[in-house]
């Protein structure tokens, strides 16, 4: 299995590769891609070769415009094959690797708690992981699903808050604060653990630190938005884009990749 | 000494305690109302799940439920459930096509006085709206339970709405047979009077009235509205003057509307009587079903309205 630091490095290069075909959520895949490495490689019980195993660990990516962030992760692992521009903007049941699909923000965490408690009742050993952003935790559905997951004591869930304080308009905490995250995870009854969310080895205790316990657990894991990428990394105009060529070599570069001969047909790909 | 017939709650929940004691995979979860599930928490207390009132949360959890194997029966007072959760019903139910039964209580006006939060003349339309979903509005308890065992057995999600209170007595015809297609409850030559949920009632007691009239009205109760049952009706309406259709919901995707596009412009002519957006006044169930005409004095007279002698002779 991969490190998870090289995982997400060549995770990054297919996300901007792909950003230079066509407008993507660059900003938000980028931020999570660490902690989807961690968990594909260290935090999941998960068979690439076998994505369709039963008794698999269950990821759902509830910040659906990330999409292109976890295929690319999965497209690392082998689980997708398809060339990812051709795949649906958000997660859909068609893609393989998909467990829910998403996109309208607010809905992995029910989602989540349903297939946590369906695991516990059917008596499998199997976890629930909701990659959930920061934004998205506006939605009132969330902390409907917060307060049931901790009144049923779902031990087996696990939420995952990529918290790189960027919302399309800007900063979280001038757009509708969130803040005290940690506090308000913990009065609904969560376990919390906070993380930089770039650091897999910290990612990567934090986790194993939640396993264990009783009731729903949530790791904040801090990140910046477009990490990998100077020139987007915390703006909040890269929320979503496309990379022109010149982007492209400086994204590319600074992720350490190797130039890349289809340079030009990428920028002819452009409309 | 007179039986109360049971209601759609109390049927629903002896029916529903049958199915879960029968299949393993079946799972209950409510909205903080529970008279559905009083046989299955009594029998079965981990297969009910009561998420509060919180129903974008019942719903998705639902789907989460059928994501893992499960085949989860899900209920809410229908306002709520079908409002308030409409995106999770769509996008986490719907579009992927789980086996999720979703039982909206109060449907229509039948919250009567407690007024327009509480009622849902919409949800007909709503739900018709949704992707592979089903929906269906039984007449009284027996038919509930006849198309709860239908949906039960489908495997698609599923919409049924159902009565707050008690229904008006109906024959045994209303809920013998096939669900999916319209019984025939009263056989008659001059026009056909088709109607769903509470106005079937409606429609029998307006068939009774137009038979003093000098009328012979046939009525059909049609319970499910989607997939429709166009042939049946199509074959029901042959040879009558005049259709008149009667439910107690907003026109788009109900009744009214199917009917119409089932016969098209070749059919024998067609009177549509549903519920429109006027602010209700504060009335029973009853009295508002006059409001909106979809009572039997309104099937009367729009029968009266259009059938003529000479419309018969034509």
């Amino acid at each position: 299995m991969l490190h998870p630091d090289e995982l997400a490095r060549r995770a990054r290069q297919r996300v901007v590769e792909l950003a230079a075909r066509k407008a993507v959520h660059l900003g938000a895949a980028l931020s999570m891609t660490d902690l989807l490495a961690v968990l594909y490689t260290r935090g999941l019980r998960y068979r690439p070769d076998r994505p369709d195993w039963p008794d698999r660990d269950l990821l759902v990516l509830s910040k659906g415009h990330g999409a292109y962030g976890l295929y690319a992760v999965l497209a690392e692992l082998g689980v997708i094959e398809a060339d990812l521009a051709t795949l649906p903007g958000h997660p859909s049941d068609s893609v393989p690797g998909v467990e829910a699909a998403t996109g309208a923000l607010g809905h992995g965490l029910s989602l989540g708690c349903g297939m946590a408690l369906g695991a516990r009742l059917a008596g499998r050993d199997q976890r629930v992981v909701v990659v959930t952003g920061d934004g998205e935790l506006d939605e009132g559905s969330n902390w409907e699903a917060a307060q049931f997951a901790a009144h049923h004591r779902l031990g087996n869930l696990v939420a995952v808050v990529d918290r790189n304080r960027l919302q399309q308009e800007g900063d979280t905490e001038n757009v509708n604060a969130l803040e005290p995250l940690a506090d308000k995870w913990r009065a609904f009854g969560w376990r919390v653990a906070e993380a930089d969310g770039h650091d897999t080895a910290a990612v990567t205790d934090a986790l194993a630190g939640l396993r264990s316990g009783d009731g729903p657990a949530v790791l904040i894991a801090h990140t910046v938005k477009g990490k990998g990428v100077p020139f987007a990394e915390g703006d909040p105009a890269w929320h979503m884009g496309s990379l022109d060529a010149e982007q492209l070599r400086t994204a590319l570069a600074a992720l350490g990749a190797p130039a890349v001969p289809a340079l030009a047909a990428a920028r002819g790909d452009r409309p | 000494m007179t039986t109360t017939p049971p209601t759609m709650r109390t049927a629903l929940a002896a029916a529903l305690a049958e199915a879960v004691d029968a299949d393993p995979a079946l799972i209950t979860l409510g909205a903080d109302g529970q008279a559905l599930f009083q046989g299955v928490m009594a029998r079965h207390p981990r297969r009910y799940v009561d998420v509060g009132i919180a129903e974008a949360n019942l719903v998705g959890v639902a789907a989460g439920l059928a994501r893992s194997g499960l085949r989860p029966v899900a209920a809410a007072m229908a306002p709520f459930l079908v409002r308030r959760a409409y995106e999770q019903l769509r996008l986490d139910v719907c579009v992927p096509a789980l086996p999720v039964v979703l039982l909206g209580v109060g449907g229509g006006l039948g919250y009567g006085p407690l007024g327009p939060t509480h009622h849902a003349t919409d949800d007909i339309t709503l739900m018709s709206a949704l992707p592979h979903m089903s929906v269906h509005c039984p007449a009284d308890a027996a038919d509930a339970v006849s198309i709860l065992r239908s949906v039960l057995s489908s495997g698609g999600p599923a919409y049924v709405r159902l009565s707050a209170r008690q229904d008006p007595p109906l024959p045994a015809a209303a809920s013998d047979g096939d669900p999916g297609t319209p019984r025939l409850l009263r056989d008659g030559d001059d026009v056909l009077l088709l109607a769903t949920g509470r106005c079937v009632a409606e429609a029998l007691a307006a068939a009774d009235a137009l038979a003093a009239d000098g009328v012979d009205a046939a009525v059909a109760s049609v319970t499910t509205l989607h997939p429709f049952p166009g042939d049946a009706v199509r074959a029901l309406a042959r040879r009558r003057a005049l259709v008149v259709t009667a439910a107690e919901s907003l026109g788009p995707g109900g009744l009214g509307d199917r009917t119409a596009l089932t016969l098209g412009r070749d059919g024998p002519p067609l009177v549509r009587l549903e519920t429109d957006h006027r602010y209700p006044p504060v009335a029973s169930h009853e009295d508002l079903l006059h409001f909106y005409g979809v009572d039997s004095r309104g099937i009367r007279s729009a029968v009266l309205g259009r059938f003529t002698r000479n419309t018969r002779k034509a």
